[in-house]
């Protein structure tokens, strides 16, 4: 765990002094050696560039194609073929980087707010509301998050979208936001909403233990205010860690995404997602299986990057683990 | 102990109320009815349909008369199937999805364990290496790229297994597979990380010193210890891969339960929604209540008071 206070001058003379390592550093450079690892970033690196850069990148629109090229086989024109509708697959999928990018990072950050107010909450106040708010986070663990977070995007997305008042009040305004994001809103909230349970556990059990240091004792001994004990000297000492921690979870939301398109209740169409491109790629499996293998690539190839460069990070800053 | 335990028992009671009373919430708000059709049934149809189903009752109403046909194991009627009760429903599509969990955490378990001893005491060799990447992969390709991959491979080009639907042992096989993999590979890589683990123990040590067998030393001394991880995740894994068994459900076209529920949501068919997701939930609890007290069984260090 990385203690992060203040640069104070005496840290500056110790990062110009020759054989100091600041544990990130030393982390850095353990991350560095690990060749799997860098070759997870990488990879990681290009889908974003793809994801990030997309209309520069795709050679051809995403969601309209030529119906004369339907189901057209991979040609030098279209190297990976054209869907049902004879829309670029390849295109698709450089846009689809983005859709499933997007669920696993923002549903992450979704999930890390909430995880981590809660259990910053939980652990500084302690006592009663402690138990009281660990309680219920038991209790939600009880919950079959797959079940929940379809019945959730069913909610959202029937209460809000269908009933066809767009841009009345509240439900129009975020029913409004949903559709001009292609229904990715609805995804990081239906993310964050169930999985942020672990962190909060997490970051409680570490407020718990920061709360006790002398540090934060002789903080308190000198008056300072709780607002700032919390936000000055628990909330650094915690991000590190908790960071890391959600980032170990973001292939759990990409694929979440890519089921939820799978089975039509993610983004909508003509959107392209991974797993909507393999739904309806499935559909045709039997003559045309390009339409399923580039997006079960792509998807698996992210995820295998994600995990690889998620073991390397987790190995790297704790020397503790074997290898 | 004992009185640990009957806790933990009498906290799953809360735990299942206020999972159902959630869902019952959520479900109910909802905007459509199970009779919201394309074109609107005639009022007085409409008035007696939601009659018969107590749909007209008020929430709070219809909550209490859930909660007490469920302490009777009584779900009531479904209403997207007129003529079965959810009971019937149940115990028509939980053997399939239980049976596809079943074989799917066997395959996991018996697979992936070995897997990983095997690692551990290959250390970095070629084994070593080349099951952990495997196991890699594994972890990271999901069920829907998976599923279809192992359809057109085994089913459609080497014609070895159906492709779809339930029926012969032979249908089992593919779904089992695409649902198990991410946790095979889950379980011999902490079966692995666990192995390393103890192995550096002194009483590992001791045990060499004594002159015992390299075998005996890893399988009786090193394994049985470094089996505590993987025992707290297995729980959570078996609760994990019966609800994984939805995603996989679609894919293959399975009438398990898992498809059904998500028919169900597409329907508003209340009570199969509330029944499933109660009868997952227990599934949770369960296996969280056996994680713990088989915790306290295998490693004599954890008391409970």
């Amino acid at each position: 765990m990385a203690f992060r206070t203040r640069k104070t001058e005496s840290d500056n003379e110790a990062a110009k002094a020759p054989r100091s390592r600041s544990l990130t550093r030393d982390a850095m450079r353990r991350l560095m050696k690990n060749r799997g690892a860098v070759a997870g970033g990488i990879i990681l690196l290009l889908f974003i560039f793809a994801a990030v850069f997309a209309d520069f990148v795709a050679p051809y629109s995403s969601t309209e194609g030529d119906i004369l090229d339907n189901y057209a086989a991979p040609t030098a024109a279209h190297p990976f073929g054209c869907d049902f509708m004879g829309r670029d697959v390849l295109s698709r999928l450089i846009y689809g980087a983005r859709i499933s990018l997007a669920a696993g990072f923002v549903g992450a950050i979704t999930a890390f707010c909430i995880g981590v107010t809660f259990g910053l909450i939980s652990g500084f106040f302690g006592g009663k509301t402690d138990n009281f708010m660990m309680r219920i986070v038991d209790i939600m663990y009880g919950f079959p998050t797959l079940l929940l977070i379809i019945l959730l995007m069913v909610f959202f997305k029937s209460s809000f979208s269908v009933s066809g008042v767009a841009g009345g009040g509240f439900r129009g305004m975020l029913s409004d936001l949903d559709r001009s994001m292609g229904g990715m809103f609805f995804i990081f909230l239906g993310i964050g909403l169930t999985s942020w349970l672990g962190m909060a556990r997490l970051v409680r059990g570490m407020t718990l233990s920061v709360r006790n240091t002398e540090y934060v004792e002789s903080a308190r001994a000198i008056g300072t205010s709780r607002i700032r004990i919390l936000f000055r000297h628990i909330l650094p000492n915690v991000l590190g860690p908790a960071i890391v921690a959600q980032a170990l979870q973001i292939p759990g939301f990409i694929q979440y995404e890519a089921f939820l398109s799978f089975i039509g209740l993610g983004v909508n169409p003509p959107t392209p997602s991974w797993g909507m491109m393999l739904s309806q790629g499935y559909l045709a499996m039997r003559s045309h299986f390009h339409l399923v293998l580039w997006p079960a690539v792509a998807i698996s190839v992210t995820l295998f990057a994600f995990n690889f460069l998620g073991d390397g990070v987790r190995d790297a800053f704790d020397p503790r683990q074997t290898r | 102990m004992f009185s640990f335990i009957v806790r933990r028992i009498l906290w799953t009671i809360p735990v299942i109320l206020i999972v159902s009373s959630i869902t019952f919430l959520l479900m109910h708000s909802v905007p459509g009815s199970p009779f919201t059709r394309e074109r609107a049934l005639p009022a007085a149809i409409q008035k007696n349909l939601e009659a018969k189903y107590h749909l007209n009752d008020p929430l709070w109403k219809q909550y209490i008369d859930y909660m007490y046909g469920f302490v009777r194991f009584d779900f009531g009627p479904s209403i997207a199937y007129r003529s079965r009760t959810v009971n019937d429903i149940l115990a028509q599509q939980w053997p399939v999805t239980a049976t596809l969990g079943g074989v799917a955490f066997l395959f996991a378990v018996c697979i992936g364990i070995p897997l990983g001893v095997l690692s551990a005491v290959k250390q970095n060799t070629l084994i070593d290496n080349g099951s952990m990447v495997a196991a890699m992969l594994g972890v990271s390709v999901p069920a829907i790229a998976l599923g279809p991959f192992l359809i057109w491979i085994f089913a459609l080009k080497l014609k070895w297994f159906p492709v779809a639907t339930w029926g012969s042992p032979a249908h089992i096989v593919l779904p089992a597979l695409t649902l198990s993999t991410a946790y095979l590979s889950r379980f011999a890589r902490i079966t692995r990380a666990s192995m390393l683990q103890v192995v550096r123990e002194e009483y590992i040590l001791a045990a060499r010193a004594k002159g015992l067998r390299e075998v005996v030393v890893n399988l009786r001394h090193a394994f049985r210890n470094a089996l505590i991880p993987v025992t707290t995740i297995a729980g959570p894994a078996f609760a994990d891969i019966v609800t994984g068994s939805l995603v996989v459900e679609q894919i293959f076209a399975i009438p398990g339960i898992g498809k059904y529920y998500v028919q169900s949501i597409g329907n508003r068919d209340y009570p199969v929604i509330m029944a499933t997701t109660l009868l997952f939930a227990l599934i949770i609890v369960v296996m969280n209540l056996l994680v713990d007290i088989s915790y306290a069984m295998l490693d004599p260090r954890i008391r409970y008071s």
